[in-house]
C-alpha cells in the first residue's frame, strides 16, 4: 500500500553500493604495497626504515577509510545546505595557505601543523567543496544554464584556479577546469556557449605561454613551458625536462609483461624516475607488475568509475547527479591525466593518481569523494 | 530524468571508455611492442661498468736483461675539444713554462697524434711528483697531470727493431680494440714482439659492473674480475751480444762511407744494412741488428713533428723503423753460389774435382741461338785459371757458375728449376716463420714469376718489350744471385745455418718463452718455444767438397775472397767458413740520383768443424762483401766467442728426434685400432693440436712441416 512511507522508513544502508568501498579500499592497499617497492631501498640505504612511507600511507589509508564512513552516513542533502559556507572556508584555507603556508618544490600550498609528520594541501580539499558548491548552484538552477547562470558559475571556478595560479599548481587547477567541465557539460550548458568558453580558454593559455613574448610578464614558470616543449619533443632535453617522462616510459616498459617482480624493478629500487612514490607511482606498477598489473589496475579504475556513472543515473535529485557527475569528472581526469603523463601520452603536470599516490590530503579527499557517491547511491529511493 | 540529461550522461560515460582504451593501447605498445627495447635501456641506465687497466707484460732477453718495462710516469693529457680554436694556446703557454717545454713541441705533440679528434692527447710524459703538482694547481679545465703506467724501454735503441713499441691505437683498430675491453688512453704494441705478442703482454683488463642509482651513488657490486697481469716475453737473444752486434754494424757502414767506389769513384751511401746471428743447432737468434735504428722511447710519450721528421723521413736514413733484417730484400750475389752449387750436384752435372778454365766470361755456345744477353763476365773480368768446384766457391768464381746454371738451363723433366728447388728447400721465398711481424718472403724466380712480373708491371721490369720466356740467360743470372732473386738477411742466415748442420732447416725463435704473471700461474711458462724444425734436407754426393770450398774463405793461402778482413784473425778453436756476396742493386738511388752502387753480403758459420753460430751481414751500397761486409762479421763472431765463453754451461742444443713412422697400409689408416698406435707427428697419426707441439708450432693440427711443403 504504502510504499513510499515503506521505502522512506528502510534503511539507507541497504541501497548503499558497497562495491564502490570494497573497490577503493583495494586500490588504497595496492598503492601501500607500491608506496613500499618505490622506497624501501633508497630508505634503506639512507639507514632509515625502509617502511616509513608504507606505515605513513597506511595511516592516510585509515583516516580516509573513517571519513569514507562518515560522509556515508549524514543524508547528502545536508552538503548542498552548507555548499556555500564550505565553498567559503576553503577560499579562505586558499587565501591564508599564500601566507602561511611552506613552500615545496617551488609551490606555496602546504599547512604545516605542529607535531605532524605531514602536511595538509588545501587545494585537494578545495575539490570537494567545488563539487559541492558547484552542483548546488547548477542544481538550484534546475539545469536551466542561461548566459548569466554560466557566467557565475565560472566565477566560481575562477576564484579557487586564480588562488591556485598564485601558488602556482598548474596540475591542480586543470583539475577543478575538469570538474567544472564535466558539471556544467551534463548540466545542459549549450554548445555555443561550450564552443565559445573553449574558444577563449585557448586563446588564454596561449596567451600565458607567450605573455612574456607579448611585453607582458612571464605568467607561466620556466619549467612548465618545458615541461610542455619535452611533451610535444620528447627528445628535448633528456637529462632535465624531458628526463622524467623519458625515464618513466623506460621503466614501464621494462616490465613487459609479466612485471619484474615486487621490489624487483631496478628502474624503481634505484631511485631512476623521480617522484616514484607521489606522481609517477604509477611506473613503479608497471615496472614491478607489466602489463597484466596495469591491466588489473585499469580494470579496477574503470569498474569504479562505471559504478559511479551508474549513481549518476540512478540519483533521484539534480544535486545527487550533478555532485556525483563532478566527483566523476574529478577521478576520470585525475587518472587519466596521471597514467598518461607517465606513459607520454599526456604532458607531465603534478597530479597524484587516486588511491596510490603518497599523500595525506589526497588520500583522504577521494575517499571522502567516494564516501559522498555512496551517500547518493544509498539514497536514490529518496524522493 | 530527462532525455537530454541522459544523453549528456552517455556522453560523458562514452569519453571516459574513449579515455581508458588509450591508456590501454599505449601501455601495450610500451610493454609489449617496445618492451625488449626500453628492457635494454633500463639495464644501461643502472649499470656502470669500471675497467682496470692490466699492467703490462715485459720483455727480457734470453738471460733476463730487461727490454721493456713500466714505469710510473707523470703525464700531462690536454683535451683539446674543450676549447674552441685558437683557444688552446693559452693554456699550452701555462703547461710550457711550468714544463720547461717549448710551446711549439707541445703544440705539435697536440696535433700530431693519430687519435680520436675529441680525446684528450699527451702532451708530455716523464715529470715528476713536483711537476704534476705544479700543474694541477692550475686546475685548467680539459687539462689532467696524473701518474700512468708509462712503457719505458730501459736499453734504448737495442734491439729496437725485435722489441718494437707501444703507441696509441689507431683509428682503424681502435673499435675492434675497445671492444675486447681496452681503455681509449691504452697503448698498443705497433710493431716487434710489442705487436705480435700483444695478446699475451697486454693481459686481461678487471672489470666490475656496478648498480647505480640516479644520483651516482653504488648500491651493489653486480660482478668483479680483478685485471690479469701481461705475461712476460722472454727472448732468445742475448742483449750484450745484440748491442755488440749494433754497433760493429753501425761502424762497419761508417767506415764504407768513408771509401771510394771504383765504379762511380763517389763514396759509397752504405745508409743501412743487416746483420743476424743465430745459432745453428736449434734455431735461436741470438742477435738481430737493423740499420739506421731509433729509440723506441721516443715514440711512447708523443713525439714532435720535428724530431719524427729528423729520425723517420730522413731521406739519408730511410725506413728506420723497417727492420731490415727480416723486411729488407738483397739480391744475395755470390752467397747464392751455395745453391747454385748443391743444385749442379744434385743433378750430376757437376763432377767436383773436375777441372774447369776461368777465361774471365762465359758465353753461350752458338749451337744454343743465343737470344739476349751472350756473354757474361766475371765481376772484374779477371780470368781466374783452373779451378774445381772448391776453389771455384772459395774464390768465387763466376764463370764456373755461369757454366753450371747455363747447363742447369738445358735439363727439362723435374730437374729443370734445379736451382730454384734447391732454394727453396733451404728456405728462400718464403717466409722463415720467425716471430715477428711483416717478415718479406723474398722471391726465387723461375719462368712463372719472370711472366707474372713483367706482365703485372710492365713499364717496371720489362721497358725494352722483351721477351717473357725464362732464357738462359736468366738461369745464368739467378745462378750467381743475381736477376730474379731476392732474399732475406734471416733466410740467408737460415740456409748457410741448415747447410753447416747437415740439413735441418729450422724456422728461427726469436722468442723462448712467454712466461705468466698471473696470481694463479705465476712464473710459469705458457708457450715454450722448442725448436721448430722446418725440413730436413738431404745434401747430394760432393757436399763435402762445396764446405771445403767455403773453408777456404777466409785463409790467404787459397785466395779466399774475405782473407784480408781476416787476416790476423785468432781461429784457434774458432775457424770459420763462410762465403762473400757483391750484389748488384738494380735502379736508381732515391736520393743521390746516381746508379745504385753494390750491396755487401757475408754469411759464415764457427767454428768451421762444430758448426754452432752462424752470422749473415747484409750492407746496403757499402761496395765488396769481403771489404765491406766481412770485417763487420769477423768482429760479430769475435764477440760470439766472447759470448760463449761468458755464459759456458750448453746452450739448448736439443734437435728433437723426428718421430719414427711405421709402415701402414693405407686402406687402414682410418681406423682407430691402427691410428692409435702411430706416434704424434707421423702424417697419419692422430693430429693433437698442442701449442708447445715444435712441428705444428701454429696449432692447426697440420705438422709445420706438411703445410710449409704444400
Amino acid at each position: 500500500m504504502n510504499l513510499p512511507l515503506r521505502k522512506e522508513l528502510r534503511s539507507p544502508l541497504r541501497y548503499a553500493d558497497y562495491s564502490l568501498g570494497l573497490v577503493a579500499t583495494l586500490l588504497a592497499l595496492i598503492g601501500v604495497a607500491l608506496n613500499y617497492s618505490s622506497t624501501w631501498r633508497v630508505l634503506e640505504f639512507n639507514g632509515q626504515d625502509p617502511a616509513t612511507y608504507a606505515k605513513r600511507q597506511i595511516l592516510f589509508v585509515a583516516i580516509g577509510i573513517l571519513v569514507m564512513i562518515g560522509a556515508t552516513f549524514l543524508d547528502y542533502r545536508l552538503y548542498r545546505d552548507f555548499a556555500n559556507q564550505a565553498y567559503l572556508i576553503v577560499m579562505l584555507a586558499l587565501v591564508g595557505v599564500l601566507f602561511f603556508g611552506v613552500e615545496r618544490n617551488g609551490a606555496r600550498a602546504w599547512y604545516e601543523l605542529p607535531g605532524l609528520t605531514f602536511q595538509i594541501q588545501p587545494a585537494e580539499f578545495a575539490k570537494v567543496a567545488v563539487v559541492i558548491a558547484l552542483a548546488a548552484f547548477v542544481a538550484n538552477k534546475d539545469g536551466n544554464l542561461r548566459l548569466v547562470t554560466l557566467g557565475n558559475a565560472f566565477l566560481m571556478l575562477a576564484v579557487p584556479l586564480g588562488l591556485i595560479y598564485l601558488q602556482p599548481d598548474l596540475g591542480t587547477m586543470l583539475v577543478f577546469v575538469a570538474i567544472g567541465m564535466g558539471v556544467l557539460l551534463v548540466a545542459g550548458a549549450q554548445l555555443k556557449h561550450i564552443v565559445v568558453t573553449s574558444l577563449i580558454g585557448i586563446v588564454v593559455v596561449i596567451g600565458m605561454f607567450n605573455s612574456d613574448n607579448l611585453g607582458g610578464p612571464a605568467l607561466l614558470r620556466e619549467t612548465q613551458e618545458q615541461r610542455l616543449t619535452a611533451f610535444l619533443d620528447p627528445t628535448f632535453d633528456l637529462q632535465g625536462a624531458s628526463y622524467n617522462v623519458n625515464q618513466s616510459q623506460i621503466a614501464i616498459g621494462a616490465g613487459g609483461l609479466r612485471g619484474q617482480g615486487w621490489l624487483q624493478g631496478t628502474q624503481t629500487n634505484l631511485n631512476l624516475v623521480p617522484e616514484q612514490e607521489t606522481d609517477f607511482i604509477f611506473t613503479a606498477l608497471g615496472e614491478e607488475f607489466g602489463f597484466i598489473g596495469i591491466t588489473v589496475l585499469l580494470l579496477l579504475y574503470a569498474y569504479m568509475l562505471a559504478r559511479m556513472w551508474f549513481v549518476t543515473r540512478s540519483s533521484k535529485d539534480l544535486f545527487g547527479t550533478f555532485a556525483c557527475v563532478g566527483a566523476l569528472s574529478m577521478f576520470t581526469f585525475q587518472i587519466f591525466q596521471n597514467i598518461g603523463m607517465t606513459m607520454g601520452i599526456m604532458p607531465i603536470t603534478g597530479i597524484p593518481l587516486p588511491f596510490l599516490s603518497h599523500g595525506g590530503s589526497s588520500t583522504v579527499v577521494a575517499f571522502g569523494l567516494i564516501g559522498l557517491v555512496i551517500n547518493i547511491s544509498a539514497r536514490k529511493h529518496l524522493a | 530524468m530527462n532525455e537530454q540529461l541522459n544523453r549528456r550522461l552517455a556522453f560523458l560515460g562514452i569519453l571516459i571508455i574513449g579515455l581508458f582504451a588509450a591508456l590501454f593501447t599505449r601501455a601495450w605498445y610500451l610493454q609489449v611492442l617496445t618492451a625488449d627495447e626500453l628492457s635494454e635501456k633500463a639495464r644501461a641506465n643502472y649499470v656502470e661498468i669500471v675497467i682496470a687497466e692490466p699492467t703490462r707484460g715485459r720483455i727480457l732477453d734470453r738471460h733476463g736483461v730487461v727490454l721493456a718495462d713500466n714505469i710510473r710516469s707523470g703525464v700531462i693529457t690536454v683535451n683539446q675539444s674543450r676549447y674552441a680554436p685558437g683557444q688552446i694556446d693559452f693554456v699550452l703557454e701555462q703547461i710550457s713554462t711550468l714544463t720547461e717545454i717549448p710551446i711549439e713541441t707541445l703544440k705539435s705533440r697536440l696535433e700530431n697524434q693519430q687519435t680520436h679528434p675529441l680525446a684528450a692527447k699527451v702532451v708530455a710524459t716523464g715529470l715528476d711528483e713536483y711537476g704534476l703538482l705544479r700543474v694541477s694547481e692550475l686546475s685548467l679545465p680539459g687539462v689532467e697531470a696524473k701518474w700512468e703506467m708509462s712503457r719505458i724501454y730501459p736499453q734504448n735503441e737495442i734491439g729496437a727493431h725485435v722489441v718494437g713499441y707501444v703507441g696509441a691505437m689507431s683509428r682503424g683498430q681502435e673499435d675492434r680494440l675497445l671492444q675486447m675491453g681496452y681503455l681509449p688512453s691504452e697503448r698498443v704494441g705497433k710493431s716487434g714482439i710489442e705487436q705480435i705478442f700483444e695478446g699475451d703482454l697486454h693481459g686481461k683488463p678487471g672489470r666490475t659492473e656496478l648498480e647505480v642509482d640516479s644520483t651516482g651513488r653504488v648500491h651493489r657490486i653486480l660482478s668483479q674480475t680483478d685485471p690479469t697481469p701481461g705475461s712476460d716475453i722472454y727472448l732468445s737473444i742475448d742483449a750484450d751480444l745484440q748491442a755488440a752486434t749494433e754497433s760493429y754494424l753501425r761502424q762497419g757502414l761508417i767506415a764504407a762511407r768513408k771509401t771510394v767506389s771504383d765504379d762511380s769513384g763517389f763514396f759509397y751511401p752504405a745508409i743501412g744494412g743487416a746483420a743476424v746471428v743465430m745459432d745453428l743447432r736449434n734455431g735461436d737468434v741470438l742477435a738481430m741488428a737493423s740499420h739506421p735504428t731509433y729509440d723506441p722511447n721516443w715514440l711512447v710519450g708523443g713525439i714532435t713533428a720535428l724530431e719524427y721528421q729528423s729520425v723517420f723521413e730522413n731521406p739519408y736514413a730511410p725506413g728506420a723503423l723497417n727492420n731490415r733484417a727480416i723486411q729488407g730484400l738483397y739480391s744475395p750475389g755470390s752467397v747464392f753460389k751455395l745453391v747454385t752449387a748443391l743444385a749442379g750436384l744434385e743433378a750430376r752435372l757437376i763432377s767436383p774435382r773436375a777441372a774447369f778454365y776461368d777465361v774471365g766470361y762465359f758465353q753461350i755456345p752458338d749451337k744454343y741461338g743465343c737470344t739476349g744477353r751472350c756473354t757474361f763476365y766475371n765481376a772484374d773480368k779477371a780470368p781466374l785459371g783452373i779451378v774445381d768446384l772448391s776453389s771455384a766457391i772459395t774464390r768465387s768464381s763466376d764463370a764456373y757458375f755461369y757454366q753450371v746454371a747455363h747447363d742447369l738451363y738445358w735439363i727439362r723433366g723435374d730437374e729443370q728449376w734445379a736451382i730454384q728447388d734447391m732454394a727453396k728447400l733451404l728456405g728462400f721465398g718464403s717466409q722463415t716463420g720467425i716471430q715477428l711481424p711483416f717478415e718479406k718472403s723474398g722471391r726465387i724466380g723461375d719462368g712463372d714469376v719472370k711472366e707474372a712480373l713483367f706482365e703485372s708491371n710492365p713499364d717496371a721490369y720489362n721497358p725494352y718489350g722483351e721477351s717473357t720466356q725464362w732464357l738462359p740467360g736468366d738461369n745464368i743470372n739467378t745462378g750467381i744471385g743475381q736477376g730474379f732473386v731476392s732474399v732475406t738477411a734471416i733466410q740467408l742466415a737460415n740456409a748457410y745455418a741448415a747447410f753447416a748442420n747437415g740439413g735441418t732447416l729450422f724456422s728461427p725463435n726469436i722468442v723462448e718463452k712467454v712466461v705468466a704473471r698471473s696470481e694463479d700461474r705465476f712464473g710459469s711458462s705458457v708457450i715454450d718455444f722448442d725448436p721448430r724444425i722446418q725440413r730436413i734436407a738431404e745434401f747430394p754426393e760432393g757436399s763435402g767438397v762445396v764446405r771445403e770450398g767455403l773453408h777456404g774463405v777466409t785463409s790467404k793461402a787459397r785466395r779466399g775472397t774475405a782473407w784480408r778482413a781476416f787476416e790476423g784473425y785468432d781461429s784457434s778453436g774458432y775457424a770459420i767458413a763462410g762465403k762473400t756476396g757483391t750484389a748488384q742493386a738494380e735502379g736508381k738511388n732515391p736520393v743521390l740520383q746516381r746508379k745504385k752502387e753494390d750491396s755487401a753480403v757475408f754469411v759464415a758459420w764457427a767454428p768451421r768443424h762444430d758448426p754452432r753460430y752462424v752470422v749473415a751481414v747484409v750492407m746496403e751500397e757499402a761496395g765488396f762483401g769481403g771489404e765491406a761486409a766481412a770485417p763487420v762479421a769477423r768482429r760479430i763472431l769475435e764477440a760470439v766467442r766472447a759470448y760463449e765463453q761468458r755464459w759456458p754451461d750448453p746452450q739448448v742444443a736439443f734437435i728433437p728426434p723426428r718421430p719414427e713412422c711405421p709402415e701402414i697400409p693405407e686402406a687402414l689408416r682410418g681406423y682407430d685400432a691402427f691410428t692409435s698406435y702411430v706416434p704424434e707427428g707421423c702424417p697419419w697419426g692422430i693430429q693433437v693440436p698442442r701449442a708447445n707441439n715444435p712441428e705444428d708450432v701454429d696449432g692447426d693440427g697440420v705438422p709445420d712441416l706438411e703445410e710449409r711443403s704444400q
